[in-house]
C-alpha cells in the first residue's frame, strides 16, 4: 500500500510534466482565432474547430464568422512531412543493414583491433552534434550536398549507425551461443546470422529501429543548417519557419501534433519489444 | 561410426597454448571422457575433434581417412553443448529437424526419422514445445534427440551435465551410457567431474595445462596413475601425498619413513586414504599427526589429520571411530600401496609385474 502511494507520487508529477504541454498545443489547435485570443483563455475548446488542420495543408476553411485562410507555411510544412517520413524510413533502413551486423560481430566474434575499433564508436556517440556541424558544413558545400536529401541522410548515419551499435553489442552478447550449434548443423556465418539470429533478436532489432527513427524523425540541428528553406526541408525545420511570420498559433500547435503521431504509433507498436529488452547491458 | 585419431596435436591462441601435442586414439564405438581442469583445453581439444576449430597444427583422422580441413557439417558429427543448448526460437521438432537440414530427406522420411528417435527417449509430447516451456532435464533430451537423429560419425558431448541438478545429473548419466552403448556411436565426452568421468568413461583421457597426463581405464586412472597431477585429481577423498626424500630405499619425511623401491632423490609419496592405518601416537615410523576435522559420510568416516609441516591427510576410518580435535594419532601407511613420484612429477615404476606397463602412457 505504502509502496503505491509512493508510486503515485512518482508518476503523477511526471505525467503533468510530460502531458500538460501536449494538452496545451492540442486546445490550441483546436481553439479558433477569435477564442485564442480572448482572456482568460478557455482552458478545453467548446467545439472541435479543425480549421488549422485544413489550413496548414494549404486548404481555406469556412468558419462561421468569416474564412480561416490556407496558411503560408502550408507549402513547407506539406515537403516536410514527406521529407521527414523519406528520410526516417531510409535512415532507419540503412542503419539497421549496416548496425546489426556489426554490433554482432562486436558481441560475438573477436578480431584484431577490436577494442580500439569498440572505443571509436563510443567516441562517435559521445560527439555533440554541434561539434561537427560546421566541418559538415563546410565538407558538403563543396560536395554540392547542401540542401540535399541524400547529404540529410548522410549526416544522420553518422549518429545512428555508433549510437545503435553501441546499443545493440549488449544485446547480441545475451542472446544463447549458438554459433557452434549452427556450424554443426551445417550453417554457414551468413546463413547462422540470417536464419537463426536474427529471428531470435526481434526486440533488439524493433528496438534499433525505433531509436533510429525517432532520432531521425526529431533531428533539428543539423536539417536547420544543411537543408532549412530547401526543397529538402523536413518536418521540425518546417515548423520553425512559424516563428518568423505572422502569428498563427492554431496552425503552428496543429503541426506540432501532426510532428508527434508518427514516432508515437511507432513507439506504441513496438513498445512490447522495448520492455523485453533489457538496455542495461549496453552500458556495461 | 568411427575410429578417432589425434596426431601431435597444437592449438595456440596468440600466446596462449591451449593443447600442446596431443596424440589420442580413440576407437570405434568406445566412449572415451576427456577430464580435467577449466583451461586445461579439454574443450578446445573437442572442438578441434568436431571441426568447430582448425588445429595450428597436427591430424585429426576419422577411420584412417584426414578430416583436418574439412567442416564441421561434412565430418557429420553431433555435438550436444552445455545446459543443452538449443534455437531458443524454434520448438523441439524443428530444432531436432535442423540437423537433418542438407540430408535430401522429403519431410515426410524426416518426419519419420525424428518420431523414430523421440519414440526412443520417450519426448513425444514435448515436440511442440519451445525450449524455454521445457525443463533442465527434458533440453538435454531434446538435445540429444538432435544429435543422434543425424546417425552421426561421432559423438562430442561438451560437459552437457554440468548445469543440472545432482539428483537429474544422476539419472540422466546412467541414461545417456545406456543409449551409447545401444546404438554403438563413438562418443567423446568432455567433463571436469571425475566421478561423472570414472562412472562413464570405458576409457579416461587426464588432461593438464594442454597436454595429456595420462590414458587408460577407469580402473588404470585410478590405481596406477602415471603422474602425480593424476594421482591428485582423481578419487575422492583425493590421495595423500607427502613430500619427502628417498634415501636407502626409505622414503623419509620428518622423523616418519617407509620402504619403497625407488632411487634416491626428492619425491612424494601417494596413498589413497583407505590404506593408510591409524595407530597410537609415538609409534616407529609412523607419521605423527593432530586431528583436525572429522566427516562422517554414513558407512564410513573420512579422518583429517595435519602432520607436523602442515599438511593435511586423510584417511578412511570405521563409522564407529572416534577422535576429538587435537588428539595426536599415528598414521601408518600400507608400503605395497605406496606410489613414489620423483621431482619431475611422473611416478616412478616400481618392476612389479602388472604396474610396469604404464610406464609410457
Amino acid at each position: 500500500m505504502r509502496r503505491n502511494r509512493f508510486l503515485v507520487l512518482l508518476v503523477v508529477p511526471a505525467l503533468l510534466w510530460s502531458l500538460t504541454p501536449i494538452y496545451w498545443f492540442c486546445r490550441m489547435a483546436f481553439l479558433t482565432p477569435l477564442e485564442i485570443r480572448r482572456f482568460p483563455w478557455p482552458l478545453i475548446p467548446h467545439e472541435a474547430n479543425l480549421a488549422a488542420f485544413y489550413n496548414i495543408f494549404g486548404f481555406d476553411y469556412a468558419l462561421p464568422n468569416g474564412t480561416s485562410p490556407a496558411s503560408g507555411q502550408a507549402e513547407q510544412i506539406i515537403r516536410g512531412l514527406i521529407n521527414s517520413v523519406a528520410v526516417s524510413i531510409v535512415v532507419t533502413m540503412i542503419t539497421l543493414v549496416i548496425v546489426l551486423p556489426l554490433a554482432y560481430m562486436f558481441a560475438r566474434t573477436s578480431f584484431r583491433l577490436k577494442n580500439s575499433l569498440l572505443f571509436a564508436i563510443l567516441l562517435g556517440t559521445a560527439l555533440p552534434p554541434i561539434s561537427t556541424l560546421i566541418p559538415f558544413y563546410a565538407m558538403y558545400l563543396r560536395l554540392g550536398l547542401v540542401g540535399t536529401l541524400t547529404g540529410l541522410v548522410i549526416v544522420n548515419l553518422t549518429v545512428t549507425v555508433p549510437l545503435v551499435t553501441w546499443m545493440l553489442i549488449g544485446y547480441f552478447r545475451n542472446l544463447p551461443p549458438i554459433e557452434r550449434l549452427a556450424r554443426i548443423d551445417g550453417y554457414g556465418h551468413l546463413a547462422a546470422f540470417v536464419g537463426l539470429v536474427l529471428p531470435q533478436a526481434r526486440s533488439g532489432v524493433a528496438v534499433a529501429a525505433v531509436i533510429t527513427f525517432l532520432f531521425a524523425w526529431n533531428e533539428y540541428t543539423y536539417a536547420l543548417m544543411l537543408v532549412n528553406g530547401s526543397t529538402a526541408n523536413t518536418l521540425p525545420t518546417a515548423i520553425s519557419g512559424f516563428l518568423f511570420m505572422y502569428p498563427e498559433p492554431s496552425n503552428l500547435a496543429a503541426s506540432v501534433i501532426i510532428t508527434i503521431v508518427p514516432p508515437a504509433l511507432v513507439a506504441y507498436f513496438l513498445q512490447r519489444h522495448v520492455g523485453d529488452m533489457s538496455l542495461v547491458d549496453a552500458v556495461r | 561410426m568411427a575410429r578417432i585419431e589425434v596426431r601431435g596435436l597444437h592449438k595456440i591462441y596468440g600466446k596462449h597454448v591451449a593443447v600442446q601435442g596431443l596424440d589420442l586414439e580413440i576407437a570405434a564405438g568406445e566412449l572415451l571422457v576427456l577430464l580435467g581442469p577449466s583451461g586445461c583445453g579439454k574443450t578446445t581439444t573437442l572442438n578441434l575433434i568436431a571441426g568447430l576449430d582448425a588445429p595450428s597444427s597436427g591430424a585429426i583422422m576419422f577411420d584412417g581417412q584426414d578430416v583436418t580441413g574439412i567442416s564441421a557439417y561434412r565430418r557429420n558429427v553431433a555435438m550436444v553443448f552445455q545446459s543443452a543448448l538449443l534455437y531458443p526460437h524454434l520448438t523441439a521438432l524443428r530444432n531436432i529437424e535442423t540437423s537433418l537440414r542438407h540430408r535430401g530427406l522429403d519431410r515426410a522420411a524426416r518426419r519419420h526419422r525424428i518420431a523414430e528417435v523421440a519414440r526412443m527417449l520417450g519426448i513425444e509430447i514435448l515436440l511442440n514445445k519451445l525450449p524455454s516451456e521445457l525443463s533442465g532435464g527434458e533440453r538435454q533430451l531434446v538435445a540429444t534427440a538432435k544429435a543422434i537423429v543425424r546417425e552421426p560419425e561421432a559423438f562430442l558431448l561438451d560437459e552437457p551435465l554440468s548445469a543440472l541438478d545432482a539428483a537429474l545429473r544422476l539419472s540422466l548419466r546412467a541414461e545417456l551410457v545406456k543409449l551409447q552403448k545401444r546404438l554403438g556411436v563413438t562418443t567423446v565426452f568432455v567433463t571436469h567431474d571425475q566421478v561423472e568421468a570414472m562412472t562413464m568413461g570405458d576409457r579416461i583421457a587426464v588432461m593438464s595445462n594442454g597436454r595429456l597426463e595420462q590414458v587408460g581405464t577407469p580402473d588404470e586412472i585410478y590405481n596406477a596413475p602415471v603422474t602425480l597431477f593424476v594421482a591428485g585429481f582423481i578419487g575422492t577423498p583425493p590421495m595423500n601425498l607427502i613430500a619427502g626424500e628417498i634415501v636407502a630405499g626409505q622414503f623419509r619425511q620428518g622423523r616418519f619413513s617407509i620402504p619403497v623401491t625407488a632411487p634416491p632423490g626428492p619425491a612424494t609419496l601417494g596413498v589413497r586414504p583407505q590404506d593408510v592405518r591409524v595407530v597410537a601416537p609415538g609409534g616407529e615410523g609412523a607419521l605423527q599427526v593432530e586431528v583436525f576435522a572429522m566427516e562422517h559420510l554414513g558407512r564410513e568416516s573420512v579422518l583429517i589429520a595435519e602432520s607436523g609441516d602442515g599438511s593435511k591427510m586423510r584417511v578412511l576410518v570405521p563409522a564407529n571411530f572416534r577422535a576429538r580435535m587435537g588428539d595426536h594419532l599415528g598414521l601408518l601407511p600400507d608400503s605395497a600401496q605406496c606410489l613414489v613420484f620423483g621431482a619431475d612429477g611422473r611416478r616412478v615404476i616400481v618392476e612389479r609385474g602388472s604396474v610396469s606397463r604404464y610406464a609410457n602412457r
